[in-house]
């Protein structure tokens, strides 16, 4: 314990750096999957360019296969997916936040049609009858009504993401997954069992970071007559 | 009920009345239906009336509804909105102008009582202070404290308070036409009564031309200057005053939906202050053989006790009615004290006349034209 301890304080600047890469990371993938994931929604559902008679099985349709496409993403071993990405995209950053987006659309992707589609008929109903047009009701009524479900699914790709991000050191990606492997590859040797552990509980740290950030998002952008 | 509308069908026979909605051949059929859900329609709204479209489930009545503000677009035929063809204009901005009101309510949960109200005016472009004004104004409308209310959010509201609002939404941008979409349907009886009454109160200051899809009988008669009766497929089977459908069903259909209990709906649309009344004698002038009730008043000349009813030996309880409700109301209080005899009174309390039982049944007589 003690020696974990003096570990900890000696190498304190590489592993805030580490946790800053970790933060980082997760924050772009997950970033980037949900405005992906949002705006695909909302084509989906404010699609006014096609015939329509052809908007309701497009709707149905998109939803469905992309909901698809997403979930085979999220079944690929990630070990793999960095291995396939490694030839495109080289090596770094790029490929890990590439593979990291991929794993975090399905669950945004699933809560924000879910969020969207849940929403009281009679209300959206009403919009229409009052004279809003598609994207007005999308803006106006369906996406904060939706809000707090979407929100709850970036929640869960962020958690999915931040596990997965440690693999992302195998292509020489940024966060905890560096002093993890290090430490798994020399099992035995100086300190290695001290990285490993480092790199779990760093997981844990980046992990209770994003819950603070959800609570002050979810007061600030949840509408007041929505709370309970 | 108001007097403006009595005429028949045709109404542009009467001075300033033009149709406010004219529905022209209008149909629908519904992709993969061969069989249209409403064909052939025509339908004229007089201005400043409340129609009710009644039928049975399914009849179509709602779709026609929906038809007007384009909500389901027609599949033929024309739509005229005060004279201007809006078939085929902008439909979000044909929905501005018109006042929508539907069972569900459907407020917007994430929004204050006052931003539901605001939506369509803010949408119209007014200015701030303009909008602010015209929420307050519509909330004391529908009877509801604007300083209460404003900032409460929909699910801090009973079902009645919410659709209240529901109206006031409606009504926001001062629309000429409402339609209502058997707005009280999902409400209690007791409420359900106060708001039809305070939506009279309501029309008596706003004067809309208001279509109210109903399938409650009792409330189309109530609410409505005329009734449309749809029968299946949106065929128009009659379209009168409350009266004439209830005293004389066009066929076998809507004698049918109007039912049994006809005769007894038509007294409520009949005002005491219509009938002639029989006449009371004052007691102290009372004569042997007397044909008229004799009654004793008190000092302010309010009855106290009936001294003499002819054909009877035991004078009946005293009964009043008042002379601004209805036979219905007169025949309720008869059933409901068991007396055959009541004295209708002023606003004031004086006696004005009795009705008797006798005469409810065999023939009343009113005075002037009957309705």
């Amino acid at each position: 314990m003690g020696s974990y301890l003096r570990y900890l304080s000696e190498n304190s600047t590489e592993l805030i750096f580490y946790a800053q890469q970790h933060f980082l990371l997760v924050g772009y993938s997950v970033g980037l999957a949900s405005v992906i994931s949002l705006a695909l929604a909302l084509v989906l559902h404010t699609n006014q360019l096609t015939p329509p008679s052809w908007r309701r099985s497009l709707r149905v349709g998109g939803r469905e296969t992309s909901l698809l496409l997403a979930s085979a993403a999220l079944t690929i071993p990630s070990l793999a997916l960095f291995g396939i990405l490694q030839p495109l995209l080289g090596l770094g950053v790029t490929p890990s936040i590439v593979a990291l987006t991929l794993y975090g659309i399905y669950p945004v992707l699933r809560n924000t049609l879910a969020g969207l589609s849940s929403v009281d008929p009679a209300v959206l109903e009403a919009a229409r009858g009052v004279g809003m047009g598609p994207v007005r009701r999308m803006l106006r009524v369906q996406l904060p009504l939706a809000w707090p479900v979407i929100m709850s699914g970036i929640r869960v790709a962020v958690l999915i993401v931040i596990s997965i991000a440690v693999v992302a050191a195998i292509i020489n990606g940024p966060g905890f997954g560096k002093p993890l492997q290090d430490g798994l590859a020399r099992l035995g040797a100086v300190n290695s069992f001290n990285e490993v552990i480092t790199g779990t509980l760093g997981c844990l740290v980046v992990a209770a970071g994003y819950e603070i950030v959800f609570v002050v998002v979810r007061r600030l952008t949840t509408p007041r007559g929505l709370r309970v | 009920m108001s007097e403006t509308v009595q005429s028949p069908i045709d109404s542009t026979h009467r001075s300033g009345q033009r149709p406010m909605i004219a529905l022209e051949g209008v149909s629908k059929t519904y992709p993969k239906q061969s069989k249209p859900a409403v064909a052939e329609l025509n339908l004229q709204v007089p201005e400043g009336a409340i129609v009710t479209l009644i039928g049975p489930s399914g009849c179509g009545k709602t779709t026609i509804l929906k038809m007007m503000n384009r909500l389901i677009e027609p599949t033929t035929g024309r739509i005229l909105l005060a004279g201007e063809d809006v078939t085929d204009v902008n439909a979000d901005q044909l929905r501005r102008r018109i006042g929508y009101v539907i069972q569900q309510v459907g407020l917007f949960p994430h929004l204050t009582i006052g931003d539901n109200i605001a939506v369509v005016p803010k949408m119209l472009g007014w200015d701030k202070r303009r909008v602010t004004s015209r929420v307050d104004e519509l909330l004391h409308l529908v009877g509801m404290e604007p300083d209460d209310f404003r900032d409460r959010y929909p699910r801090q509201l009973s079902g009645g308070q919410q659709q209240r609002v529901g109206v006031a939404r409606g009504l926001a941008a001062d629309p000429p036409v409402m339609l209502m979409d058997e707005p009280f349907g999902a409400i209690d009886p007791i409420t359900r009564e106060r708001l039809q009454d305070e939506f009279l109160e309501v029309q008596r200051q706003v004067a809309k031309t208001i279509c109210f899809v109903t399938h409650d009988l009792s409330e189309a008669v109530k609410l409505g200057d005329r009734i449309a009766v749809f029968a299946a497929r949106g065929r128009l089977a009659q379209y009168d005053t409350p009266s004439e459908v209830l005293a004389h069903p066009a066929d076998d259909f809507v004698t049918e939906f109007v039912g049994s209990g006809a005769a007894v709906r038509r007294l409520s649309l009949l005002e005491i202050s219509r009938l002639e009344l029989e006449e009371i004698v004052i007691s102290g002038a009372r004569a042997a053989g007397q044909d008229h009730p004799v009654l004793s008043v008190d000092g302010a000349g309010h009855p106290s006790t009936w001294q003499h009813v002819p054909g009877s030996d035991q004078p009946p309880a005293l009964v009043t009615v008042p002379l601004s409700g209805t036979v219905y109301d007169a025949v309720d209080v008869m059933l409901d004290r068991r007396a055959p005899v009541v004295v209708v009174v002023d606003d004031d309390g004086l006696p004005r006349g009795a009705l008797r039982w006798e005469t409810l049944v065999a023939d009343l007589r009113t005075k002037g034209q009957p309705r």
